[in-house]
């Protein structure tokens, strides 16, 4: 009975310890703010989403027209699209980053 | 010991309610320190688990009687290997193993996330501690592992039947199948109250669910397997309550991780994947609602318990949640893009979610027709073997079809020239290989040849597409390791077609069954059996009845086998140990059981022919295959998706 | 060509439509299932219905040599009704089990389908003391 109440008394403490030790490793909490994320944020992650489809379409493309999926006039049709839309994406993405490191050096 | 077990238990519901208390208010008002230590105490839980684990473990091995768990589920004289395996043999012991496996994605998959999406992590350890926090409470309150009684001499065994190296596999993997989805459950939740619209959280368990589809795979087959050579009955799926319990969240599952590639490449079908992984977290726990609380008639179903009423409960509550949520984060959820064309590689996946919605939609409706049919009329009706069938046929054969055409339309929008160029030469080996079989006496089953017919369709697409790459890219080595999604899933569905083609074997099975006498013949198709002679050995636990039997193909002995029954003294129980020849060469199996062996050294035996039912097996080993090349890391992969989600400021 | 609006909405609604045509045709043609009852409730039923319930004795027969004939009681109850059974039996089949046969009840006797015996495995979860100890 007394090992079963040592045992988990023991578990307890190292619990407890584990839970803590977040805020013992960093009593003053300075910078405790889980994750910057601001409407900045959330728009370049979305161009940086739409850019990654777009390369990802392109190397499918160009991929699917190699092996033969896909017809030299569906290819010319749907090639510039995709790049467009890359192209897009990037150029909407540059101020979005220009702009996220402003505001982080005025911070 | 008993003690620690329990207080082991107490600290791990205490830890995963402050894990869900802690980590929700942490995410809430973005501490970053209270956030960690919440995703800390899933870990402490982990290990808390992991103690009360040990304890049963331990009891289980010093066979301690005093343990009401290991008295109903051992015995001293039960074999090491199957003494562990009562682990989770019975309601308490299973439910730990759960809560012990739960413990360990959970931990893992936030600490792997932590420092990548901070927020989103944050998010999810409510989520997997209000999972947790159920299950603990069901130990801890409902049904303890640790209940103790006077320590009787001797407990009450393992069942015979399940006194085989499957009892070791077939429920881990299950588990490992049915907790790995409360993953993509928690990070997609977690990710509607984060209100992100992004898709992290795919990318994030991408992996992780493709584990635990896999594990839910493996574990089905080595399931049928195990019906097939140990229940003795020449079958291997029976569509019982149990058995679609785990089918059910599988297929969910796939239609999930089919329709997230949508989501990536194209940004659509966004509310679809969100309620495809809730569908498919809420069928694991029906699944497990149903094995545990004997509401429906199953063959492997295990009288009422009180623990039903809880899952149902809880069911109740994670989907009312769920669906809550979805409904106020919708408009997050609506994807700008649209579906431009009916024929395109995007509208080829949309369909094939709605035919793996609907054949699983209708497996639980066939599941759980009796309760309704008792609530409604009052009196329970069961929906048999006929309407599963017809529904696998409904639902199967077309998306048989369409993994063969999903592949080789184009993104987007597919012009009907382009198809009919690729689809020219698979169609054409297809159409041939249906006429050749339907010549040779196929037609017999039209669902059969229809399926035999689709199948070589799907693996010349395959083929094609193996054989293309390659050309494109250099080497098959080459392809593969640059496109290892997109190859290895193209080997999982050359494995679900040989399981198709295997399963459509039943169609076309020879059955002879009749009572001989040493000396006489039984003949199904081109295989005859003579019985020989009956002998009997006593092994330590039980009396084995062999007889032994030649088997003819035509007139050329092609062996001898020996199918029987054990006796077994102190279980007083007969076990079927019914013989299977396989014929690799001719690909199939002649299974002969002894129905019943009488006093007089007759033997009323049935002999059963089943063609094609092994590429079932070998299916299973290439399916892993597939999936393990599907889930290999790809650092190209790894760096561009860093790249992506890191933050702009260093 | 790309096309106004969302073909999607247009998809999904016609499947589900779809589905619920190939349910409804099949569930008017095959039937409703077939009744899952405990031998209390059988008195009154005509055509084939699912029995379960526990095998009590006296057993006679093996099913193949001789008709296996013994009594199913309903489990946690007193009814009791003689069920004729021939066919493949189970070899966990004894007093005591749980059974689930298939069948009609032909002039008080409860003349099952062959094969259609299935014993259920002796409980994993059940609780200790199970009307199935034997």
């Amino acid at each position: 009975m007394t090992t079963a109440l040592v045992v988990a008394a023991v578990l307890a403490v190292l619990a407890v310890g584990v839970v803590a030790a977040p805020f013992l490793r960093d009593p003053d909490g300075r910078n405790d703010v889980l994750e910057r994320r601001d409407v900045l944020d959330e728009r370049r992650l979305e161009l940086s989403e739409e850019r990654d489809r777009a390369l990802l379409a392109l190397r499918e493309l160009e991929f699917d027209h190699r092996t033969g999926k896909i017809s030299d006039d569906d290819y010319r049709m749907l090639v510039g699209d995709y790049r467009r839309r890359a192209a897009a994406a990037m150029r909407a993405l540059e101020p979005t980053t220009r702009r996220r490191q402003a505001v982080d050096v005025q911070r | 010991m008993p003690d620690v077990g329990r207080a082991a238990l107490l600290v791990t519901l205490g830890l995963s309610l402050y894990a869900t208390v802690a980590g929700a208010w942490a995410a809430r008002t973005r501490r970053r320190r209270l956030a960690d230590s919440a995703g800390n105490a899933l870990l402490a839980a982990l290990g808390t688990s992991a103690v009360a684990a040990a304890v049963l473990l331990v009891a289980l091995l010093r066979h301690d009687f005093s343990f009401t768990y290991v008295a109903d589920h051992t015995s001293t004289r039960l074999p090491t290997g199957y003494t562990i395996s009562a682990f989770w043999g019975g309601q308490e012991g299973s439910l730990l193993l759960w809560l012990l496996v739960l413990a360990a994605y959970a931990s893992a998959a936030v600490f792997v996330n932590r420092r990548r999406a901070p927020d989103l992590a944050a998010w999810s350890v409510p989520v997997l501690g209000a999972v947790m926090t159920f299950f603990a409470l069901l130990l801890v309150a409902v049904a303890s592992p640790f209940t103790t009684q006077a320590a009787p001499a001797e407990g009450a065994g393992l069942n015979p039947s399940l006194q085989n190296p499957y009892m070791l596999a077939h429920p881990p993997l299950l588990y490992l199948g049915y907790v790995g989805l409360t993953i993509p459950f928690a990070f997609a939740i977690g990710a509607l109250l984060a209100k992100r619209t992004d898709e992290r959280w795919i990318v994030a368990t991408r992996r992780w669910t493709l584990v635990a589809w896999t594990a839910l795979g493996i574990g089905q087959l080595l399931g049928s397997h195990w019906a097939y050579v140990e229940v003795g009955w020449g079958g291997f799926y029976a569509w019982d309550p149990v058995e679609n319990a785990a089918l059910m969240p599988w297929l969910a599952a796939t239609a999930f991780l089919h329709s997230v590639m949508i989501q990536e490449k194209r940004g659509m079908l966004r509310i679809w994947n969100v309620l495809l992984v809730i569908l498919a977290f809420g069928l694991s726990l029906f699944g497990t609602f149903l094995t545990r609380s004997g509401v429906v008639n199953s063959i492997h179903s295990f009288t009422e318990s009180s623990i039903g009423p809880w899952f149902l409960g809880f069911i109740c509550v994670v989907v009312a949640f769920s669906l809550a949520l979805v409904f106020v984060r919708l408009p997050l959820l609506r994807s700008k893009t649209r579906l431009e064309s009916l024929v395109s590689r995007e509208a080829a996946f949309l369909y094939n979610n709605l035919l793996l919605v609907a054949f699983c939609l209708t497996i639980l409706w066939g599941v759980a027709f009796p309760m309704l049919s008792e609530l409604v009329r009052g009196e329970s009706r069961t929906l048999g073997q006929p309407y599963y069938n017809f529904f696998l046929r409904a639902f199967g054969l077309p998306l048989l079809l369409l993994m063969g055409l999903g592949p080789l339309i184009a993104w987007r929008r597919a012009s009907v020239r382009a198809l009919s160029r690729t689809f020219a030469w698979p169609a054409g080996v297809a159409l041939a290989t249906g006429l050749v079989l339907l010549a040779a006496g196929a037609g017999s089953s039209p669902p059969g040849l229809i399926a035999y017919t689709f199948s070589t369709f799907v693996l010349a697409s395959i083929a094609l597409e193996f054989v293309r790459g390659a050309r494109a890219s250099g080497s098959v080595l080459q392809l593969v390791g640059r496109n290892r999604r997109r190859y290895g899933g193209y080997i999982v569905h050359a494995a679900i077609v040989l399981i198709a083609i295997g399963v459509a074997g039943s169609a076309y099975d020879s059955v002879a069954e009749g009572r001989l006498r040493p000396g006489e013949t039984l003949t199904a198709g081109p295989w005859t059996a003579v019985y020989r002679s009956l002998d009997q050995e006593r092994a330590a636990n039980a009396l084995e009845l062999r007889a032994r039997v030649d088997l003819y193909h035509d007139r050329e002995l092609a062996g001898t086998i020996y199918p029987g029954k054990n006796r077994y003294f102190a279980e007083a129980q007969t076990s079927n140990e019914m013989a299977i020849h396989t014929d690799w060469l001719r690909a199939e199996d002649v299974d002969v059981i002894t129905d019943q062996i009488n006093t007089d050294g007759s033997v009323y035996f049935r002999v059963i022919v089943k063609p094609l039912v092994n590429l079932i097996w070998v299916a299973g080993v290439i399916f892993l295959f597939g999936s393990l090349v599907a889930m290999w890391p790809d650092a190209r992969e790894q760096r561009r998706l860093a790249a992506r989600y890191a933050p702009a400021s260093a | 060509m790309a096309r106004r609006g969302n073909p999607a909405r247009l998809v999904i609604a016609l499947s589900v439509a779809a589905v619920l045509a190939v349910f409804l045709l099949y569930t008017s043609i095959a039937g409703g299932g077939t009744p899952s009852l405990k031998p209390s409730e059988l008195p009154g039923h005509t055509g084939r219905v699912s029995l379960a319930g526990v095998v009590a004795g006296p057993q006679r027969g093996d099913g193949r040599n001789a008709p296996l004939r013994f009594r199913l009681r309903d489990i946690g109850g007193e009814a009791a009704v003689p069920v004729r059974y021939e066919g493949s039996v189970p070899d966990l089949f004894k007093v005591g089990r749980h059974i689930v046969v298939d069948g009609t009840l032909k002039n008080g006797t409860f003349v099952a389908v062959p094969g259609t015996l299935v014993t259920k495995c002796p409980s994993k979860y059940a609780p200790k003391n199970s009307d199935s100890s034997l």
